[in-house]
């Protein structure tokens, strides 16, 4: 089953580079032609037409306060949603997009998993979450599920 | 008269990286400091990369604006070689530049401005029920809607870039590849399909019959001519905004700017008073002045910067220095300034600047407030939309027309790009030699909104904006949100990561 895996974040601001720099990884990897790859940056609400053709969907940002610093963790959509506390701001990142999402969709709202890296992030965390968003996104849906 | 001073006041929705402070006494507001909290350097981190970089790295400054800081950045190398890019490769370049002002206009009035109509602070207000189901925060239904509707529209910038996110597709001298006429008359059909909606629910009537509305009373008429128009997102702002107050508040020094914008292309059906759609401008009022750009600087006298004179930013540098300043300095934000004084930027200045009528009423009388910068905003698209449509139409009349001149290359030298972006006057100053970025200074609209005070110790302009305003909890000064929102700041976009709350 198809997937995209979106890299978001500011690859200029360290510490919410994360994104990005498993995105640069995974531009160098070979990848499967059912596997779309976005360097999402901080599109925010812009990415939202990414989410409308049904494949499931591995969003790959910096996250905190969600594990130990230097860990990997796996957040489900509705997780991430709940941290939106507010409205919209020039701030709304995920958890707004994630909110909103089910409302604003054309189509069903695709499966979506939020591969976070928390804490400052050295190169082996980027490249064990390069492969851990490919090994994913390979899955079948089911497998993705378990995982 | 006893005064409070209220530190980094409470707003009701973050702004994390803008600080406000105000003084106050007497049920109002008598003093008012903005800081910027982060130092973001961006200028800095140009020097020394290749003459072509500034179109890859800058449109990453801005989530919300990364069109208009492409288009700064192309425009500035334009400059340096001395290249006017083709008719078509305006046209694209324009179209890119005014979808992301379409739907920023939208979002931000409905998502940012009207969002704060729900706060319980208005609970006794008698629109307040219907402003919490319009626009309580991700889930009204204007909100809803709005998201829904404005996704679409940003597909024309993947058409026309090539990609989206972070399209580099202004190259100097022009652009860097053509959509097919088929993919073009797909950007006409979402631009023609989000003007319909935009008439029907932010307008509730024709772009025509809107731009028919050329003074206060004639404002008037239109709320009441017809339930659509009343209560579209245009009637609901200007009724709650009227019920609320917000047309008495937030004058600040009455004092535009407009670099200009969206250069005509040489053969068009587009008709404009200046060859730019946007005229360039300065305005006391309504009294208007040529825009010269070498009479902008930037004073660094109350910023965290090493101490210079004010200075052009084709000469400024950007040299942080937050020691030994004695408590003067208080915002990592540059005081920029137009003939040394405070200037306010956006589309109410644009719209006085351009001339048009209901603005030119509204500032005439004396009724600059947060409610009209605010109706300047959410009306912009109107004078947009049907130009954008045009330029589509041009541009699929006259496919396989040039998109560039030059060879995509950068001679040394250096040259400014000055756009409007859709908060205001954005300015990139670049300097190239051995074909590396020397000097890159960059003046956001937020920097000329949102300044400190100048070595003479005038306000910025949504410091000065604050002065007066009455406020009815000064633990919860709302009014004061209302008035700063009103500007767009643009502070806090670049850092994302995802917090547990």
């Amino acid at each position: 089953m198809a997937a995209r895996i979106i890299c978001v974040g500011n690859r200029q601001v360290q510490g919410d580079d994360f994104g990005p720099r498993v995105y640069d990884c995974l531009a160098a990897l070979p990848v499967p032609m059912d596997v779309d790859i976005v360097d999402g940056g901080l599109a925010g609400l812009g990415l939202l037409p990414y989410l409308e053709d049904g494949r499931r969907v591995f969003f790959v940002d910096a996250v905190a306060g969600f594990t130990a610093p230097g860990r990997i963790v796996l957040l489900a959509a509705d997780e991430v949603a709940r941290q939106c506390t507010s409205g919209f701001d020039h701030a709304a990142g995920l958890p707004y997009l994630l909110k909103v999402m089910p409302a604003v969709l054309d189509s069903p709202p695709p499966t979506v998993t939020v591969i976070g890296h928390e804490g400052a992030a050295c190169a082996q965390a980027v490249r064990t979450a390069a492969r851990l968003a490919l090994h994913l996104a390979t899955q079948s849906a089911d497998d993705a599920c378990r995982a | 008269m006893r005064t409070r001073i209220i530190r980094d006041i409470p707003f009701n929705r973050v702004e994390g990286d803008l600080a406000v402070s105000i003084e106050y006494g007497d049920g109002q507001i008598t003093d008012a400091w903005s800081a910027g909290t982060l130092y973001r350097g961006f200028e800095n981190l140009m020097k020394g990369r290749g003459a072509l970089d500034g179109l890859v790295m800058t449109p990453r400054i801005c989530g919300i604006c990364s069109t208009t800081h492409l288009s700064a950045a192309a425009r500035a190398l334009d400059a340096i070689a001395g290249l006017t890019p083709p008719d078509n490769a305006v046209r694209m370049r324009n179209v890119a530049l005014m979808t992301e002002h379409v739907q920023s206009d939208v979002r931000q009035t409905v998502l940012m401005y009207m969002a704060d109509f729900a706060h319980p602070a208005h609970a006794a207000q008698p629109l307040y029920e219907e402003a919490l189901r319009r626009y309580a925060p991700a889930a009204g239904a204007s909100a809803i809607d709005v998201i829904r509707e404005t996704k679409r529209v940003l597909e024309t910038i993947a058409v026309l870039g090539g990609q989206w996110p972070h399209s580099s597709f202004m190259v100097p001298g022009g652009v860097s590849f053509v959509p097919s006429q088929a993919n073009l008359l797909q950007c006409l059909q979402i631009v023609g399909a989000y003007r319909a909606w935009y008439e029907r629910r932010v307008l509730g009537c024709s772009i025509e019959r809107w731009r028919e509305v050329d003074n206060r009373a004639a404002l008037d008429a239109w709320l009441h001519e017809t339930s659509a128009q009343h209560d579209s997102e245009t009637g609901f702002l200007l009724r709650f905004g009227r019920a609320a107050g917000l047309d008495a508040i937030g004058a600040g020094h009455n004092a535009f700017l407009s670099y200009g914008s969206l250069d005509l292309p040489q053969e068009t059906s587009v008709v404009s008073r200046t060859r730019q759609l946007v005229a360039a401008g300065v305005a006391r009022g309504t009294e208007l002045t040529a825009f010269e750009a070498a009479r902008i600087t930037e004073d660094v006298s109350h910023a965290w910067y090493s101490d210079q004179d004010a200075l052009h930013p084709a000469v400024g540098e950007t040299r942080p220095y937050a020691s030994g300043q004695e408590g003067r300095a208080y915002s990592w934000i540059k005081a920029p300034r137009y003939d040394a004084q405070a200037v306010e930027t956006g589309p109410l200045a644009e719209a006085v600047i351009d001339g048009r009528p209901l603005f030119v009423d509204i500032v005439n009388a004396g009724q600059t407030s947060a409610l009209a910068r605010q109706l300047a905003r959410l009306t912009r698209p109107a004078t947009l939309l049907p130009v954008m449509e045009t330029w589509l139409r041009e541009l699929i009349a006259n496919h396989g027309a040039p998109i560039i001149v030059g060879n995509g290359q950068v001679p040394d030298g250096e040259g400014a790009g000055l756009v409007q972006a859709a908060r205001g006057a954005l300015g990139h100053w670049v300097r190239v030699e051995n074909q590396r970025i020397t000097r890159y200074q960059i003046i956001t609209p937020s920097a000329w909104n949102g300044s400190p005070r100048d070595a003479t110790g005038q306000r910025g302009a949504w410091e000065e904006a604050l002065l007066g305003t009455p406020v009815a909890d000064p633990d919860n000064p709302i009014e004061a949100g209302h008035i700063i929102r009103s500007f767009d700041p643009c502070l806090v976009c670049a850092v994302h990561t995802v917090h547990r709350r």
